[in-house]
């Protein structure tokens, strides 16, 4: 007899990922992996998830088999990577995925977008100088900007020189 | 101030008119001076600094020019600073300032097509007389008779800030000490009062303020800037002539 309990596929948050899915199954071939959409409404997506927080199923799941547990139960989680429904929050719209192999979870990232309204959080353009070699040219000028120059330092200066020529 | 002020006027107006125009200029900036200056003991500056009079009794100028200095203080996060050194000396604002106001009346009073360089400092408008953007030097910063960029400004504000003119006169508020890092920071814009007071500020701040000039551009500032190690940094904008 075939019994499984699956495990919401609720809380997406950095702090408590998804729990697990307990199944009680008879070890069959695994279902071939399918991308498909899975409901995450109640998911609150964030860009920090990371495989850091590892998802507890395999301590939680102590009725599956390891390794060759088929998902492919009426309400567990068929193995394959299936993305979830965008949710978008103040930073943009936040799409996840999750890997699920032998009916538990065992990856999940989250895309978030690089433009668009998420510039408070992601990376924007910044405005830049460009380097370049400096130059030491004479040239045809009707002025000279330069640091302000004493009364001394101006009688030897360029604007002086143009002021000269042209009194 | 012992700032030397060239004025080139290229209107048709007959002379005696234009030279009326100069002394009009000349007499602003002598009031400016009896206001604003450090060096002279009873200027309207230093009577407010040892507490004789108070802002609301101050001149509308006063009042403005602190206002002024208030706000670029808080926009160069403290690095532009009216009190830097101590005592108050709002002659970083002061400087382009007064040639922004001086260029201002020259243009009321009928003169379209002028420029005005008060110790490096330049407000332009209309072009030169051959029906050219006027072309402008930015001189080297190590080399007094070269040039490290030449400019083509119709109209608008040219300011440069720099170490090898007067020294280390630029103070860094957060250390207390002289700014190190930029040699020369000239800024292009459309008012010769921030032009001038952002080049001082970038120039107080460092090696820093590189990226905080860049972002000016967005408000119409463009920047060309040299360190003290010799490179050179330009924003995409800068009117560079060909």
């Amino acid at each position: 007899m075939r019994r499984s309990t699956a495990a919401a596929v609720g809380t997406l948050t950095g702090a408590a990922l998804i729990i697990g899915v307990r199944l009680s199954v008879t070890p069959t071939a695994p279902a071939a992996a399918a991308a498909s959409n899975v409901d995450l409404t109640n998911s609150t997506p964030t860009p920090t998830t990371s495989s850091k927080k590892s998802p507890a199923a395999g301590s939680k799941n102590k009725e599956a088999s390891p390794a060759k547990t088929s998902a492919a139960a009426k309400t567990g989680l068929k193995d394959g990577t299936f993305k979830g429904n965008g949710a978008t929050n103040p930073y943009g719209t936040v799409q996840v995925s999750i890997k699920v192999e032998s009916g538990k979870i065992t990856a999940v990232s989250a895309t978030f977008p690089l433009t668009g309204n998420s510039a408070t959080i992601n990376p924007v353009a910044i405005p830049k100088l460009k380097q370049e070699t400096l130059t030491s040219q004479s040239a045809k000028v009707a002025a000279v900007s330069g640091a302000t120059y004493t009364s001394q330092s101006y009688n030897e200066s360029l604007q002086s020189a143009l002021d000269g020529a042209k009194a | 101030m012992g700032t030397v002020v060239s004025i080139e006027l290229a209107d048709d107006q007959p002379e005696p008119e234009l030279r009326g125009m100069i002394d009009d200029v000349c007499a602003w900036l002598h009031e400016v001076d009896a206001r604003f200056s450090t060096y002279k003991p009873d200027s309207e500056v230093n009577r407010l600094q040892r507490r004789e009079i108070t802002i609301a009794e101050c001149s509308a100028d006063m009042r403005h020019v602190l206002d002024a200095c208030a706000d670029l203080w808080r926009d160069t996060d403290g690095y532009f600073d009216a009190y830097a050194a101590g005592p108050l000396d709002p002659s970083g604002y002061v400087k382009g300032w007064s040639v922004e106001v001086a260029s201002a009346r020259l243009a009321e009073a009928g003169s379209l097509r002028h420029y005005i360089n008060a110790g490096g400092d330049i407000r332009m408008r209309g072009g030169s007389p051959d029906g050219e953007p006027w072309r402008v030097g930015i001189r080297h910063p190590w080399e007094a008779d070269k040039l490290s960029w030449v400019l083509a400004v119709a109209e608008g504000a040219v300011a440069t800030s720099g170490t090898y003119e007067r020294g280390d006169h630029v103070i860094n508020p957060r250390t207390g000490k002289a700014a190190r890092g930029l040699r020369s920071v000239t800024v292009v814009g459309p008012d010769l009062a921030l032009a001038d007071a952002y080049a001082t500020a970038a120039l107080a701040m460092g090696e820093g303020g590189i990226s905080w000039l860049a972002k000016r551009a967005a408000d119409g500032f463009e920047s060309a800037i040299v360190t003290d190690d010799g490179r050179a940094f330009s924003s995409a904008n800068l009117p560079a002539a060909i």
